[in-house]
């Protein structure tokens, strides 16, 4: 087991957003996470990386607990998110962000100070060979992020959590917004990544064609809390889950 | 940087060095005036412009960097006195940033604003180390065995000094530090979301950027040869904001231009008030006018004197050349209307 989330529980004044969740990840698996909105899927993420603190439960990650750990050290544990709405970073060009994304599990403290000196050529082809060729931002690596479309501006989100070299990455909606076109590229990415990298995936989605045909197992929430559990056929053919999820009596 | 241009900016360098000795004095003066204001406004820049934290304490701070070099150059250390007079001001940062690490916005530079207060009010009576309200004499820096004591000898050690902070900054951008610094000023949520110690890169925005306007401030003592409380006060403070807003956030040329712009429009409106007579009024105007200006870049030109300047170069480059030359970020110019927040691109 790689990700073992058990009886997570946290609540926003008096909504209970997440309720007692659990769910669990092997390696190399790619789990999606579905259920109707407000159902607690985004928070349950950001539970688990460390933005949010649950009230109670479990985040066993290959035997470290995560609960408590503040994100910039749940990254450094080989835990990486991405993000719903990716920011403007005005300044920033692709590069910069995938730098800051290898950082994350980079050299601290003092050790920082030796970047004044150090050159960043080996790291740079590094990053060009392992994260951004293989998603397709090699030839816009040094435009500036703002300038990007927003399909494109996702992509380099992920590249920046790639380049955190993960072990699980959480993925927060990674199609959502983006055209069909660019939807089906970004599901080939996400399993390219897992095959080669063997990197356990944990992404919420909307977009069912993407999760039937990315996940290997499917995990509905509803109400913050899971209500069923299996592969895509199971899932669409189980009568609560087309209940409460695809609107049927 | 490549090979060529970092020979030419080195050559640009020593030349205004080694120019600054055909100066006269008064010109030697104004020319190591503004490029130590520049110093400090750079430091200003990194914290504000660059890393999102807005201070009004950097008058308290140059005050430290004087009163530091001063006791040490006193006592005979020489240009350690300058360096050590970083290390007060950057440690002295760090106290004064703290809040920051709670605070927000608005209510983190009340709590600089009353930093200020406290070290103006610390000048005045720690004798022992300030000689307090009469201020302290600062005996001339020695160098290599000479004091430096002409306004001409400054004005080049003020220049090689602001070449070797702009250079030094540049660097520090150009690592995850500097990186991270930009997104922690768009956005601490995202920040915190990609693995960016916001709390360190705070500390260590605060850190650099106290040392270098420590700095200047060990060279506003030697070049002034006085420290008194009255000379740091948020006037000075006001002054820095205003060469940030008036040259450009987050571009380290707004910051040389700021201060050309912040020190040497008084001297001219002096000028101008002796030569016609009228320079006790004008001299009252200067704070009003001063306020006026802020006020009108804020409107018209949020980015300053740097992003005027680049849009004036864009525009005699079209008049001059049939096909211009293309910017280097075309497509950020084109599409961003421009909604207070942008900045251009760091140099």
């Amino acid at each position: 087991m790689a990700l073992q989330v058990t009886d997570l529980t946290i609540s926003f004044g008096g909504v209970v957003a997440v309720n007692g969740m659990s769910l669990s990840i092997e390696p190399g698996e790619i789990v999606g996470l579905i259920g109707p909105n407000g159902a607690g899927k985004t928070t349950f993420i950001n539970c688990v990386a460390g933005a949010y603190r649950p009230s109670r439960g479990t985040v066993q990650w290959k035997g470290t607990e995560l609960r408590g750990l503040a994100p910039h050290s749940v990254i450094r544990q080989g835990v990486a998110r991405t993000f719903q709405n990716v920011a403007s970073l005005h300044d920033l060009t692709v590069l910069d962000i995938v730098k800051l994304g290898a950082a994350a599990r980079g050299r601290r403290g003092l050790a920082a100070v030796a970047d004044l000196w150090r050159g960043e050529a080996a790291l740079e082809a590094e990053l060009h060979e392992t994260v951004l060729e293989p998603l397709g931002l090699a030839d816009i690596a040094a435009q500036p992020v703002q300038t990007l479309s927003y399909g494109l501006r996702k992509a380099v989100d992920l590249a920046r959590a790639m380049a955190s070299r993960p072990e699980l990455l959480l993925l927060d909606e990674p199609v959502a917004g983006l055209t069909v076109q660019e939807g089906q590229q970004m599901a080939a990415v996400i399993r390219e990544v897992r095959d080669r990298r063997r990197c356990a995936v944990l992404m919420v989605e909307h977009k069912m064609d993407v999760v039937m045909s990315t996940c290997d197992r499917i995990t509905v929430m509803a109400a913050g809390a899971r209500i069923f559990e299996g592969t895509g056929p199971a899932v669409q053919a189980d009568p609560e889950v087309r209940r409460v999820y695809l609107g049927e009596p | 940087m490549p090979a060529r241009r970092r020979l030419a900016l080195l050559a640009v360098v020593v030349l205004a060095a080694a120019g600054s000795f055909a100066l006269g004095r008064f010109g030697a003066y104004l020319v190591h005036s503004v490029a130590i204001a520049a110093i400090a406004a750079m430091g200003l820049n990194l914290l504000t412009g660059f890393a999102g934290q807005i201070s009004f304490a950097s008058g308290a701070l140059i005050g430290i960097g004087a009163y530091t070099a001063g006791n040490l150059g006193n006592a005979g250390w020489g240009l350690g006195a300058i360096l050590a007079a970083g290390v007060a001001a950057a440690v002295a940062s760090v106290v004064i940033g703290l809040p920051a690490l709670r605070l927000r916005g608005l209510y983190y530079a009340i709590a600089t604003l009353a930093a200020q207060f406290v070290l103006e009010y610390l000048f005045k009576i720690v004798e022992p180390l300030t000689k307090g309200i009469s201020g302290m004499n600062i005996a001339p820096l020695v160098l290599l065995g000479r004091p430096v004591a002409s306004d001409q000898a400054w004005a080049a050690i003020s220049i090689a000094i602001l070449a070797l902070t702009w250079l030094g900054l540049a660097r520090l951008m150009r690592t995850n530090v500097g990186r991270a610094f930009l997104v922690v000023r768009e956005n601490e949520l995202v920040a915190k979301g990609m693995g960016i110690d916001v709390v360190r890169v705070k500390l260590w925005a605060f850190l650099a950027s106290g040392f270098v306007i420590g700095v200047s401030g060990a060279l506003v003592g030697f070049t002034t040869r006085l420290a008194s409380p009255e000379g740091f006060g948020l006037s000075l403070s006001i002054d820095q904001v205003a060469m940030l807003i008036v040259g450009g956030q987050g571009v380290w040329a707004g910051s040389l231009l700021g201060a050309g712009f912040v020190v040497l429009i008084p001297e001219a409106i002096q000028r101008l008030g002796e030569a016609l007579h009228v320079a006790n009024l004008l001299s009252a105007m200067r704070e009003m006018s001063f306020g006026l200006l802020i006020v009108l870049f804020l409107l018209f030109e949020p980015r300053g004197l740097a992003a005027l300047l680049r849009r004036l170069a864009r525009g005699v480059s079209r008049i001059a050349l049939p096909h211009p030359v293309p910017d280097s970020s075309p497509v950020v110019a084109a599409r961003t209307p421009a909604p207070g927040g942008t900045r251009e691109k760091a140099l």
